[in-house]
């Protein structure tokens, strides 16, 4: 067997897998979304050009639900980074003796969303929940969370609970990477702390905070487990995410061909982002 | 060091960091401990009376709400997701570390798979399994999950196969070994510990998944993440908040164990996927 034959023999599977699983689906997305589809003709639709693209792009929910995904996945990526950070350069002198912190630390981001999103539903229950009780018990009134006013800062809360810890556990190894010659000829320099964490450590962190700030960007952006167990996309609507956005009119409006519109368009979003994205990280590497 | 004390406004952070996140964690496991009449009598972290009685609920068979049904399908689809993501990806895993095939169009592709909100294949998964009778069973449901865990499966295998002596390949083709030989009897013994991490970190993933269990499934093959959210739905007398709470514990079980048996290994994988990808 020749090189070159074993090779496309050797990507077989991982080609037919993603094909059949992915790549058939995306033509669907793609076809569909410019047919008049409902579930009553799924299998018959019939093309009706751009119509379902005008029908997204003129629903003010369809712009609703971008901004706040948007809106979430830069405020928690933004918070979970700083957080993360403060985190890992602060605690590192004690938890380089004490590794088992670590596993304190990231027992969040191992549990499911949608898991720590019912436990939020408990624990933030007006009669039931330990939070509430405790803000009565000490400050003798308590914020309703899930309230139209207050929803957005409770999820972003519970988003960057949930996953600062990636962003630290990220950090906290880049930190442990930076070589100790680098620290000690810049402490032999007489370099303060305070520069030394700006001008030497940050800089050597930099590309992990890239990928770390677009990683959770891309989590918090498609958002929507925690979210939809919590409020169910709930407060007038005012967490609807584009995942949730897209879930909604699918299976409670039935309206199939708007989902697979937007579909297409959060695809055409996500490819451009991870095209750029791609460039710049890889960039930021070289 | 100049005194013993200079570490406590670290290990304060500590703690408040830890308790902080772990709040949620800490309160429903409380409420899982009290009867319904003391949590809405004392909803504290405060346990009282500690009693097992919400878990004896919980695991009784009941008609509307079966919990093992629950616990089954996701067991099933967490090993569907999580041996088959090993199994495809690990020949095209070989092409990449030793030839450097598929780097320009199949590896960027899986990896980026990553980042891409997978609801968009969802709609059209729902009306492809409606044709093929995939809607609602535990193959489906698996084999949505493999998706979702090709990308680190693909990157942590590559990295595992770099690490096996190339000498080893040759020596065998040497002996007229030919690539399916050196693949299973030589690369994938020696890459068995990785091997194990890949398979629990995407069992982790798949039994942690949501949406594609709440749309891809309705009786059949409810996995536990999306039976644990029936609970909080009332059937009619309220939410039982103790069942409820323990249900929760019951459900993030698995992953927590798994997660503290190997968390030197899963922080890794954790990270791969972002310094490398």
């Amino acid at each position: 067997m020749s090189p070159k034959i074993e090779n496309r023999i050797l990507a077989t599977p991982i080609v037919l897998f993603l094909l059949v699983m992915l790549g058939f689906p995306a033509v669907l997305d793609i076809l569909y979304s410019f047919s008049e589809v409902s579930f009553e003709n799924l299998r018959a639709p019939t093309l009706n050009g751009g119509k379902n693209f005008v029908k997204v792009v003129n629903d003010p929910e369809f712009w609703a639900a971008s901004w706040f995904s948007l809106k979430f996945g830069v405020a928690t990526a933004l918070s979970e980074c700083i957080l993360g950070l403060v985190l890992a350069v602060y605690l590192a002198p004690i938890i380089r003796k004490n590794n088992w912190m670590i596993a304190v630390l990231i027992m969040p981001m191992i549990i499911a969303p949608a898991m720590m999103g019912l436990m939020y539903r408990l624990v933030l229950h007006e009669f039931v929940g330990s939070l509430p009780h405790y803000l009565y018990l000490w400050l003798g009134d308590s914020p309703a969370f899930l309230s139209r006013e207050n929803v957005f800062l409770t999820v972003f809360t519970i988003e960057t609970l949930q996953w600062t810890p990636f962003a630290f556990l990220l950090f906290y190894m880049a930190y442990e990477a930076i070589p100790s010659e680098m620290r000690e000829a810049a402490a032999v320099d007489g370099t303060r702390p305070w520069r030394m964490f700006w001008f030497i450590e940050v800089p050597q962190m930099a590309p992990t905070l890239a990928v770390a700030f677009f990683i959770r960007f891309i989590d918090g952006f498609r958002v929507f487990d925690n979210i939809f167990v919590l409020t169910g996309a709930g407060a007038g609507g005012s967490t609807t995410s584009l995942s949730i956005y897209i879930y909604l009119s699918f299976f409670r409006s039935g309206d199939i061909g708007k989902a697979l519109a937007a579909s297409v368009i959060l695809f055409c979003v996500a490819f451009v982002i991870l095209f750029f994205a791609g460039r710049v990280l890889r960039r930021d590497r070289a | 060091m100049k005194n013993k004390y200079k570490d406590l406004p670290r290990w304060a952070v500590f703690a408040i960091a830890a308790f902080v996140m772990n709040f949620p964690v800490i309160s429903t496991l409380s409420a899982a401990l009290k009867t319904n009449a003391e949590i809405s009598r004392n909803p504290g972290l405060w346990v009282n009376a500690p009693t097992l009685e919400n878990f004896a609920v919980v695991l009784e068979v009941t008609e509307r709400l079966n919990i093992f049904s629950y616990l089954h399908n996701s067991l099933v689809a967490s090993l569907i997701g999580s041996i088959l993501p090993i199994m495809v990806c690990f020949p095209m895993a070989y092409a990449v570390a030793r030839r450097g095939y598929g780097t320009n169009v199949i590896f960027p592709t899986v990896v980026n798979l990553r980042a891409m909100p997978l609801i968009i294949f969802a709609i059209p998964l729902y009306m492809m399994y409606q044709t093929v009778g995939l809607l609602d069973t535990r193959l489906g449901l698996g084999l949505i999950l493999a998706v979702v865990n090709l990308p680190l499966a693909l990157l942590l295998l590559i990295n595992a196969i770099n690490d096996v002596p190339y000498e080893l390949d040759e020596a065998a083709r040497m002996d007229g070994a030919r690539i399916f030989t050196i693949l299973v009897k030589i690369v994938f013994p020696i890459c068995l510990p990785a091997l194990a991490t890949v398979f629990i970190f995407s069992f982790i993933t798949a039994w942690n998944e949501f949406l594609f269990g709440l749309m891809l499934t309705t009786s059949e093959a409810v996995p536990m993440t999306v039976g644990a959210s029936f609970f909080f739905s009332s059937g009619g007398g309220g939410v039982q908040w103790g069942v409820a709470a323990a249900v929760i514990i019951v459900a993030s079980l698995p992953p927590v164990v798994l997660g503290i048996l190997m968390y030197k290994h899963i922080s890794r994988s954790m990270t791969a996927g972002a310094v490398k990808g």
